[in-house]
């Protein structure tokens, strides 16, 4: 399995599905088995409540996380009590969550618990960095479904996507929507100077698009603002530049659209792809053939797709 | 009177509180819960600690860098200390919360040996030792193998039979008999730790308030049978101006029982200010903080009364008139009930006309002229009567024309005489005001 080695080479990785039952706590469990614990420290939480032991919206079964022996997990204090665990507490945080504050424990045997940490990104970075005085080399973010703000550069530095039949049911479709996906996380850095920042949040002013070239978006980049951007890429270039791709909510057509007609998007953070997983069942029981979605997806982004599951890759690292 | 019922008061203390360098929530907290000091001897004890703490920070930074670092660990775990002293059986958070605090009062307690100063000491190895049966010594909790043959021996069972939910509940009745065995080892030591709980947000609050006297200037004051200063300031007006590149006038005050005290002067003197800075300096006193002052001597109160213009409470629908007169009436009905009162109040009848105006605060002045329970200040634009000691700010210095040139020496005398200084068309005259409008003034002036 090459992913593995390549997680190894980064402090955080966040495993992120783009619907539920992609397939990425499988994933998540998958990595987690073949980790060389006996020289890695590594920790491993998820944002908000994920790993429950049934899907709580489809009712499907979701497989538990397992932890290994000597690994760190954050969780909250009634999911730490409902434990399957040997396990030594190490911290417990004076920041709540629903479920009670997070607490770190290491695992002195094998076990499944339910992950539930942090409830915010910024919780979850404070969370982090408290792990250091723990001896941390690498930390595994479970992030919540369909949101992908637990793969922003800002907190962890690499991920892994998982994406399947959930997502779309027709291969055609799932590729170009999981490709679009792949476009922005691999969006160029900034190189230029910004000439002027704007927000999608207040009044926008036509001229500000029309006189400048670089311009810097604060926060969120909408469908609003780049449609603005492109009628006014027939008067000369323009560069729209948002902080991380987590920060870009615009529909692929209009994505497509604005890069063809020359107009560019650039961040000033940027996390790793590290591989992209396929679940090719769906709840509803739509299963796609696997080979040939792991081909056709494999060959629109330039990457390796794996479908974890049903090939088990078992090779060593 | 708790500290949190006075924090947002106008005299500008939660200016002080912020900058207080604080390193756990539950210090903050339990500051914000304590009382107001009303006992001349706990006043003197408080400050004879903080003196102590002050010493030791000037000569020991490295200890109190490490037990502070260390102080960022507390938690508040009052309702887990009270769980175990009612019997309520633990779970392993909150043996890791014991724990966790029992080995930071152990380690803050070593970094304390051999100190300058002493801390309390607390017995703490026995509550250590009962949640660390391997004698490890590092501050993490689980149920530990070592506190049983059987849970070694069925865990050992798991470990080669993992789906074998008969050994899972058997562990489960084992940890839950132990958890129940440690409970009653640990309760003896309830009390005992809420005490070290206590003890290390005190310290916590001690060393930001030594921090704060150090850097900011304050002074410890001598507790006296009447107040003087020397070199007053306000610390949040004196931030502002330095960031402005202005500096702040220090000023010298001073003030008794039974004896009124007024201060006159122009507008733009600082009246305010000094009205502020007493009674941010009064609370700061009674609640345990040093002082922001040169030097001085303070008297305790029962009771501190601040009244300043601009209280009017549209919720209740009283005009700024209303409210004013109602919060005086307090502070004449407190006088009665014998507790020593400091009351201070800011331009009274100033939103009235000026005839009544005058005759409400010349009677305010009589009818409290000779109050051995009271010390009076208060500020005033009229001529009034009865204006016992009477304080002029000395005022206008330096004429040149707008805000900025405006030159003011601050600074307050005593004068015999009452009559106010007539500087307001003066000062607005610096100002650049409409000449027109000031010279009509002057000639009714002159009718």
């Amino acid at each position: 399995m090459p992913f593995i080695g390549e997680i190894l080479n980064y402090g955080s990785v966040s495993i992120v599905g783009l619907d539920k039952n992609t397939g990425k706590t499988e994933c998540l469990n998958y990595i987690i088995k073949r980790l060389p614990l006996h020289s890695y420290k590594v920790a491993v939480t998820s944002i908000g409540i994920d790993g429950e032991s049934l899907d709580q919206v489809t009712s499907t079964a979701k497989p538990e996380i397992v932890i290994r022996e000597g690994m760190f997990f954050g969780t909250s204090e009634k999911h730490y009590m409902q434990r399957n665990i040997l396990s030594e507490l190490y911290a417990v945080s004076d920041e709540s969550t629903a479920l009670g504050r997070v607490v770190t424990a290491k695992a002195l045997a094998e076990g499944k618990v339910l992950l539930s940490g942090p409830s915010s990104g910024s919780a979850l970075k404070r969370w982090m960095s408290s792990l250091t005085e723990f001896g941390i080399d690498l930390i595994l973010v479970d992030g919540a479904l369909s949101r992908l703000s637990t793969a922003s550069p800002a907190i962890s530095e690499a991920m892994v996507l998982s994406t399947g039949a959930a997502y779309s049911a027709n291969i055609k479709d799932l590729t170009a929507k999981t490709a679009f996906i792949v476009d922005l996380i691999g969006l160029p850095y900034c190189r230029r100077d910004v000439d002027v920042t704007v927000s999608s949040f207040v009044d926008l002013k036509g001229a500000i698009l029309k006189e400048n070239s670089v311009i810097g978006v604060e926060g969120a980049l909408t469908d609003r603002l780049l449609q603005m951007a492109k009628n006014e890429l027939s008067r000369g270039e323009k560069e729209l530049v948002v902080n991380d791709f987590t920060k870009i909510f615009v529909s692929p057509d209009l994505y497509r659209s604005y890069i063809r007609r020359g107009g560019k998007i650039s961040v000033r953070m940027k996390s790793k792809l590290l591989a992209v997983c396929v679940n090719p069942i769906a709840p509803n029981g739509i299963v796609l053939d696997s080979d040939a979605l792991c081909q056709t997806l494999s060959q629109e982004i330039g990457l390796p797709v794996y479908d974890i599951v049903k090939n088990n890759y078992d090779h060593d690292i | 009177m708790t500290f949190k019922e006075i924090v947002y008061s106008p005299c500008g203390i939660r200016y002080c509180f912020d900058s207080l360098d604080l390193q756990s929530g539950y210090a903050r907290q339990l500051l914000l819960e304590s009382e107001m000091m009303t006992d001349r001897a706990a006043i003197q004890a408080n400050y004879s600690s903080l003196k102590d703490y002050v010493t030791l920070i000037e000569r020991d930074t490295t200890l109190v860098q490490n037990v502070q670092f260390k102080l960022q660990g507390l938690r508040d775990i009052t309702a887990t200390l009270q769980s175990l002293e009612d019997g309520t059986l633990l779970d392993d958070i909150e043996f890791f919360e014991i724990k966790y605090l029992a080995m930071l009062g152990d380690d803050i307690q070593r970094l304390f040996s051999g100190a300058s100063v002493q801390w309390r000491q607390f017995d703490l190895d026995r509550a250590i030792q009962i949640l660390d049966p391997e004698g490890l010594r590092i501050g993490t909790f689980y149920i530990y193998d070592a506190y049983s043959m059987d849970l070694r021996g069925y865990r050992k069972s798991l470990e080669a039979d993992p789906d074998n939910d008969e050994l899972k509940d058997m562990i489960e009745k084992e940890e839950s008999r132990i958890k129940k065995v440690l409970c009653n080892l640990l309760r003896p030591y309830a009390d005992h730790l809420k005490q070290l709980l206590k003890a290390l947000a005190e310290l916590d609050i001690f060393l930001a308030k030594a921090y704060q006297m150090q850097k900011e200037g304050y002074v410890i004051p001598t507790v006296g049978e009447s107040a003087a200063f020397k070199g007053l300031f306000h610390p949040q007006v004196k931030a502002v101006l330095e960031d402005a590149g202005r500096e702040f006038q220090n000023v010298d005050f001073s003030y008794e029982m039974g004896l009124p005290s007024t201060v006159i002067g122009a507008n733009m003197g600082g009246k305010t200010v000094v009205l502020k800075t007493l009674t941010l300096c009064q609370y700061l006193f009674q609640f345990g903080f040093a002082v922001p002052a040169v030097s001085c001597t303070m008297m305790v109160f029962d009771q501190i009364y601040f009244c300043i213009g601009d209280e009017q409470n549209q919720q209740k629908g009283l005009s700024s008139f209303a409210a004013e007169m109602l919060r005086i009436d307090s502070v004449l009905k407190a006088v009665e009930s014998g507790d020593r009162i400091l009351a201070l109040v800011d331009e009274p009848a100033r939103t009235t006309n000026p005839i009544e105006g005058r005759a409400l605060v010349s009677a305010l002045l009589k009818i409290l002229e000779a109050r051995h329970n009271l010390a009076f200040i208060l500020t005033t634009h009229y001529n009034v009567e009865n204006g016992g000691k009477c304080w002029r700010v000395k005022g206008l210095i330096e004429k040149s024309k707008g805000v900025e040139g405006l030159k003011m020496d601050y600074s307050l005398l005593r004068t015999e005489s009452n009559q106010v200084p007539h500087e307001a068309l003066n000062i607005a005259t610096e100002l650049g005001i409409n000449s027109q409008w000031l010279d009509e003034a002057k000639r009714y002036l002159e009718k």
